[in-house]
C-alpha cells in the first residue's frame, strides 16, 4: 500500500456545551490514500461532520481537538493558527451543505475566487482573471466569462455548490473536504455534482473525504468507506466488499433500513432505538443496546478496530457471525 | 387490557366509516384540472414599467385519483408542487380552478362545519417534526384536543382512547405527560400520527413524513405506516422526493414536473419500465444502493429546474430532455393513457404506443 | 415488532430536575422579593407604616433620618416612611390600571389583525403610525388636559394609548407563529380559528407579552409619578411617589430625604419588575 495522503490516528473533539464538556469525536482513525474519495457515513451525532471539521481545527474556541493529524508526514494538531493557515484552503479544500451560507453574499463569485487565487497562487492579475473564468467552466458552469461577475443570489442551489467547488479549487487542493456537499439539493442535481466531483477527482488527482448520510451516495461515488458510529470508525474498508458482507452489525443494520426494490410493502428491518448521546457510552460497544448479535463479550469494554484481511477494519466483536447482506448475494 | 379493547374500537370504527362509501379499489379521491397560483410580489421596477403582478405556476391543470385502500405514492423534485397538492387536497390552500372530490364530495366548495367534517375524514401529517407539534403542549394534551373538538369520545372514556392512539403508534404511555423538546424527531412525527388518527380518519396524507430522519428511524416509520395502513384500512397519499421510500410504500406512484402530472403508473410498471423521460432521469439519477451497478459517468439529466414563474412552452421538460424533438417545444403533451393504462404526459411515448399519428409530430 | 419500538429520550433525571430547578435565578428571586415587598407595601400599608401617613406633628418639621422617623419628616411633620409605604398603594394600583386594560385589549387585537391579516392589518398599520408619530408622554397629558386631572382620568389615558404597543407586538409574534406548522396542523384538524389563535399560537408569544408588561409596569410608575409631580395625577393630600418627590423639590437643600427616598422608591420598585419579567420569561421560556 502507498503511503496515506492523510493518516488519523485517535483524533477525539471535545465540544463546550451548555451541559459540560462533550466529546463528539472519540477517537478516530482513518487513512485517505491520494487521490481516493473517501466515504464518512453515519446518522446525525455520529460524529461525521466533527471529523471533518477536526481535520483542519475548525473547531470554536473552548472546543478542543486532540489525537494526531498526519499530513504528508506532518502532524496538524499541534500546528499554530498561522502554520495551519497556510494549509487551510491551500493543500486542503473544503466545500459545505448550504453553499449559500458559506458564500459571501455582497461579494461576486468571480471576486470570491479571486480572494482565494490570491491569497494561495502567485498568478498575476489577468491571469488571475483568466483562472477564475476557467475554474468556472471547468465546475461546468455555462457562460462562465459572463457569470464570473454574478452573485450568489444569482445562482440555483446547484450552481452555487458548483460555484463552491471552484473556489475550493483556486488553490489546486491535494485534498478537498466535502461536508454533505448534495445534502440540500434536489436528486438530479445531486447527481450532476457528485459526477462532477468524480470527473474532477480523476482530472486533477486530487483525493475526496465525502460525508455523507446517504449510503447510494457512498455506493456510487467512493473508493471507500468508513461507518462512523457514537464518535468513533466502526468499520472501514472498500465499498464493493464493504456493502456485500459487512463486518460490523452497525453497517448491517443501515443497509438493512433502506428500503429494498424486491420486498414492496414488506417491513424492513430497522436498527431499533436510537444513538446514544454523546459520553453516555461507557466501557462497551456503543452499539450494543441496539444490536440483535450483542452478547456478554461485547459488554466488556469498546472493541478497537481491528485489522481483517483486505485492508478492512471493523470494531465488532461478532464480525465474523453477520449474516451476508441479502441483496448483495442475488 | 382495557388499551387494547380500545384500540381495535379504533380500528373498527374507521374500517366502518365510509357508510356511503365505494368499495376497495374504486376511486376514493378524483382530482381534476387542479390549478393553483400564488401571486409574487412586485417590484418597484415592475411597478414602473407596468408589468403585470407575476404569478408562480405550483399547479397546473393536475389530474389524479387515489383508489380506497392503496398507497399513492407522489414523487418530484422540490417546486414540482407535490407539497402545495398535499395542502391544497386537505384545503389549507384555496385552490384557483378544477375540482376535487373526495367520496363524491365536492372538496372545494367545503366551508364552516362542512369542512371540518370533511378534515376529519382526511388528514395530515407534516414534514417537519419540529414545527408540526405545539410545543407548549403535552402529547395527552395534544390527543385530548383532537377528541374533545369532534367529540369523539365522552370525556370519561378520553384515558383509555388517549392510551390506545399512543399505543397504536408505539409510543410508550409514560411519554403522555411530556412535551415535544423532549421527543426525538421520530418519536415526534409518531405524536404527529396519533394527533391525526385520533379523528379516525379514512385517508391519510403524509407530506414527507420522514424526509428529515434518519435511515434506522425512518424504517421504523415506513415500518409503522404499512401496520397502521393494515390495521385501519387507511388509504395513504405518500408524499416524498427519495424513490426508494416512495418504490417501497406505494401500490401507485404519480411522478409530478413543475407543477404537472408527468407520469402515473402501478409501481413496480413505472420503476421497471419508466415511459416519461423525467421518470427515467430522476431512476438513473438516485444512488443505487449497489455498488457493483454504478451508473455512468455522466449525469442523468443535465441543467436545472426552469423558473415556475415562466413555465417553458410546449413540454416543461423539453429543455432537459434528452430525447426532446422540435415539436416538444411548442405543443405541450396532454397526460394520456398509453397501452399499458398507465398515464404519461409525453409526444414520444404516445407516438410509441401508437395513440398518435407521427405525421403530426 | 420489538425493532420498531422507541426508546424515549432519557426520563427526566436527576441532572435535568436541578437544572430546572436552578432557573429559578438569583435576578429572579431578587425581583420577585422586591416586587412582594411593594405589593405588601400596597395591600396592608397600615400594618406596616410606623405612623398615619396624614397626620400632621408640627413638633416634627423636616427632622432628617433619625431612629423615630427613620426616613425624616416632611414639611408637615409627617413620616416621610409612612407615606412612601401608603404611596406604593397608589403607584401599584397606577402600575396595574394603566397596564392591564391595554396589555388585554392589545393582546386581542394584536392577535386577531396578526392572524387574518388584510384591510384589518392595514388600518391597524396606519393607527400604530400615528400613534407612534407622537411622544407617548405627549400624548397622554393631552389627553388628560382634555379630561381633566386625576388618576381616573390618567388610566383612561394611558390605556387609549397604551394597548397600540401590546397590539403591535403580539401582531409580529402571532405573524411568525402562524406560518408554523402546527398552525396548518390545527386548521387540519378542523379546529376554529379562535382556537388555534388564543389556545396554540398566543401562549406561544406570551413570553414576549409578559417581559414588555414588566418593564411598562415599571414605565407607567414613572410615568404616573411624572403626572403626580407636574399635578396632572394623583391629587393631594394622596402620598404618591412622583407627588413625594416632587413636594420635596422644594426643599432640596435644607431636607433632601423628602424627594430622595420616595425617588429610590421609584427606581427600586422598577428594577424589582425588570428583574422578575425577565426571570419570568426564562421560566416560560419552551425548547422548540
Amino acid at each position: 500500500m502507498t503511503t496515506p495522503l492523510l493518516s488519523i490516528r485517535g483524533l477525539r473533539t471535545t465540544l463546550a456545551t451548555e451541559r459540560g464538556q462533550v466529546t463528539v469525536v472519540d477517537g478516530v482513525d482513518l487513512d485517505v490514500q491520494p487521490g481516493e474519495i473517501l466515504g464518512l457515513v453515519g446518522e446525525s451525532g455520529s460524529g461525521k461532520s466533527m471529523t471533518l471539521r477536526s481535520i483542519l481545527r475548525l473547531i470554536r474556541a473552548p472546543g478542543r481537538v486532540s489525537g494526531q493529524v498526519l499530513w504528508r508526514g506532518r502532524d496538524l494538531v499541534p500546528l499554530r493558527e498561522a502554520e495551519m493557515r497556510a494549509i487551510r484552503g491551500r493543500e486542503i479544500g473544503m466545500i459545505f451543505q448550504e453553499p449559500m451560507t458559506a458564500l459571501n453574499p455582497v461579494l461576486s463569485v468571480g471576486a470570491q475566487i479571486l480572494e482565494n487565487l490570491v491569497a494561495h497562487t502567485d498568478l498575476g492579475r489577468s491571469a488571475r482573471q483568466a483562472r477564475a473564468v476557467e475554474l468556472l467552466d471547468l465546475v461546468g458552469i455555462s457562460a462562465p466569462a459572463q457569470r464570473v461577475n454574478d452573485y450568489p443570489h444569482q445562482f440555483s442551489g446547484g450552481m452555487r455548490q458548483r460555484a463552491m467547488i471552484a473556489i475550493a479549487l483556486a488553490s489546486n487542493p491535494t485534498l478537498l473536504l466535502a461536508d454533505e456537499p448534495t445534502t440540500a439539493l434536489d436528486v438530479t442535481i445531486q447527481d450532476q455534482i457528485l459526477k462532477l466531483l468524480m470527473h474532477l477527482r480523476a482530472t486533477l488527482k486530487m483525493a475526496v473525504i465525502l460525508v455523507t448520510h446517504d449510503l447510494g451516495v457512498v455506493a456510487q461515488s467512493c473508493d471507500r468507506v468508513a461507518v462512523l458510529y457514537a464518535g468513533r470508525v466502526a468499520e472501514y474498508g472498500a465499498v464493493g466488499p464493504v456493502f456485500a458482507a459487512p463486518h460490523h452489525a452497525y453497517t448491517l443494520g443501515l443497509l438493512r433500513s433502506v428500503p429494498d426494490a424486491r420486498h414492496a410493502r414488506q417491513p424492513l428491518r430497522p436498527i431499533g432505538g436510537a444513538p446514544p448521546a454523546p459520553d453516555t457510552v461507557g466501557e462497551r460497544c456503543a452499539f450494543m443496546p441496539r444490536c440483535a448479535y450483542a452478547t456478554a463479550a461485547c459488554a466488556t469494554a469498546r472493541p478497537p478496530l481491528v485489522s481483517l484481511s483486505d485492508g478492512r477494519l471493523s470494531a465488532c466483536v461478532h464480525w465474523d457471525q453477520l449474516e451476508a447482506n441479502e441483496w448483495a448475494a442475488v | 387490557m382495557g388499551g387494547s379493547m380500545t384500540m381495535s374500537a379504533v380500528a373498527q370504527s374507521t374500517a366502518n366509516a365510509p357508510e356511503t362509501g365505494s368499495a376497495p379499489g374504486e376511486p376514493l379521491l378524483v382530482v381534476r384540472k387542479l390549478t393553483k397560483t400564488f401571486a409574487r410580489s412586485r417590484s418597484l421596477m415592475d411597478l414602473v414599467k407596468g408589468e403585470p403582478r407575476r404569478r408562480v405556476h405550483a399547479l397546473t391543470e393536475v389530474d389524479l385519483s387515489v383508489r380506497r385502500g392503496e398507497t399513492l405514492g407522489i414523487v418530484g423534485e422540490s417546486g414540482c408542487g407535490k407539497s402545495t397538492l398535499a395542502r391544497c387536497l386537505v384545503r389549507l390552500h384555496r385552490v384557483d380552478s378544477g375540482s376535487v372530490t373526495y367520496d363524491g364530495l365536492d372538496v372545494v366548495a367545503l366551508r364552516g362545519a362542512a369542512l371540518r367534517r370533511f378534515n376529519r375524514r382526511v388528514q395530515m401529517v407534516f414534514q417537519d417534526p419540529y414545527g408540526s407539534l405545539n410545543p407548549r403542549m403535552t402529547v395527552r394534551a395534544t390527543i385530548a384536543e383532537a377528541l374533545s373538538v369532534h367529540r369523539i369520545c365522552p370525556r370519561r372514556e378520553m384515558p383509555a382512547r388517549i392510551a390506545a392512539l399512543m399505543d397504536l403508534v408505539h409510543l410508550p404511555l409514560s411519554a403522555a405527560g411530556r412535551r415535544p423538546h423532549e421527543f426525538s424527531g421520530g418519536q415526534r412525527q409518531r405524536i404527529g400520527i396519533a394527533r391525526a388518527l385520533a379523528l379516525e380518519p379514512d385517508c391519510l396524507i403524509a407530506d414527507e413524513l420522514v424526509s428529515a430522519l434518519d435511515v434506522s428511524v425512518q424504517a421504523q416509520m415506513v415500518n409503522l405506516l404499512l401496520e397502521l395502513q393494515e390495521r385501519l384500512h387507511l388509504t395513504v397519499l405518500f408524499i416524498a422526493h427519495d424513490l426508494r421510500l416512495v418504490r417501497h410504500l406505494s401500490h401507485r406512484v404519480a411522478v409530478m414536473y413543475l407543477g404537472r402530472v408527468v407520469e402515473l403508473a402501478e409501481t413496480e410498471a413505472l420503476f421497471a419500465h419508466p415511459r416519461h423521460p423525467y421518470t427515467r432521469a430522476l431512476l438513473d439519477a438516485a444512488p443505487e444502493l449497489d455498488p457493483s451497478r454504478r451508473g455512468s459517468a455522466e449525469a442523468a439529466v443535465r441543467g436545472e429546474l426552469p423558473s415556475p414563474v415562466n413555465p417553458p412552452p410546449g413540454c416543461a421538460f423539453h429543455p432537459r430532455c434528452p430525447v426532446a424533438i422540435e415539436y416538444c417545444r411548442r405543443v405541450r403533451p396532454e397526460l394520456v393513457r398509453l397501452r399499458d393504462g398507465r398515464l404519461a404526459a409525453c409526444h414520444l411515448a404516445a407516438t410509441e404506443d401508437g395513440l398518435v399519428q407521427s405525421t403530426e409530430l | 415488532m420489538s425493532g420498531a419500538l422507541p426508546t424515549l429520550a432519557e426520563a427526566p433525571t436527576e441532572a435535568s430536575l436541578r437544572r430546572k430547578r436552578l432557573r429559578i435565578s438569583v435576578p429572579l428571586t431578587l425581583g420577585i422579593i422586591i416586587t412582594v415587598f411593594f405589593l405588601v407595601c400596597a395591600i396592608v400599608p397600615g400594618w406596616i407604616a410606623p405612623y398615619d401617613p396624614l397626620s400632621f406633628d408640627y413638633s416634627n418639621l423636616q427632622v432628617g433620618p433619625s431612629w423615630i422617623h427613620l426616613l425624616g419628616t416632611d414639611n408637615f411633620g409627617r413620616d416621610e416612611l409612612s407615606r412612601i409605604i401608603w404611596a406604593a398603594q397608589v403607584d401599584i394600583q397606577i402600575a396595574l390600571f394603566c397596564t392591564i386594560p391595554p396589555l388585554i385589549v392589545g393582546t386581542i387585537i394584536g392577535s386577531l389583525v396578526g392572524y387574518y391579516g388584510g384591510i384589518a392589518d392595514m388600518i391597524f398599520g396606519r393607527v400604530v403610525d400615528l400613534v407612534v408619530t407622537f411622544p407617548f408622554m405627549v400624548l397622554v397629558i393631552a389627553i388628560v388636559a382634555v379630561l381633566g386631572p386625576g388618576l381616573v382620568n390618567v388610566y383612561i389615558a394611558v390605556s387609549a394609548v397604551g394597548w397600540v404597543f401590546y397590539a403591535r407586538l403580539v401582531r409580529s409574534e402571532i405573524m411568525v407563529l402562524r406560518q408554523a406548522d402546527f398552525a396548518a396542523a390545527g386548521r387540519v384538524m378542523g379546529y376554529s380559528d379562535l382556537r388555534i389563535i388564543f389556545r396554540h399560537l398566543l401562549p406561544n408569544a406570551l413570553i414576549a407579552v409578559v417581559v414588555y408588561w414588566m418593564t411598562d409596569m415599571a414605565l407607567d410608575i414613572l410615568l404616573g409619578s411624572s403626572l403626580g409631580y407636574l399635578g396632572l395625577g394623583a391629587q393631594p393630600p394622596t402620598a404618591e411617589w412622583g407627588v413625594l418627590v416632587s413636594d420635596g423639590k422644594n426643599f432640596m437643600d435644607t431636607s433632601w430625604w423628602m424627594s430622595v427616598f420616595p425617588g429610590i422608591a421609584i427606581v427600586l420598585c422598577g428594577t424589582g419588575l425588570s428583574l422578575l419579567g425577565d426571570g419570568v420569561a426564562d421560566l416560560l421560556a419552551v425548547k422548540r
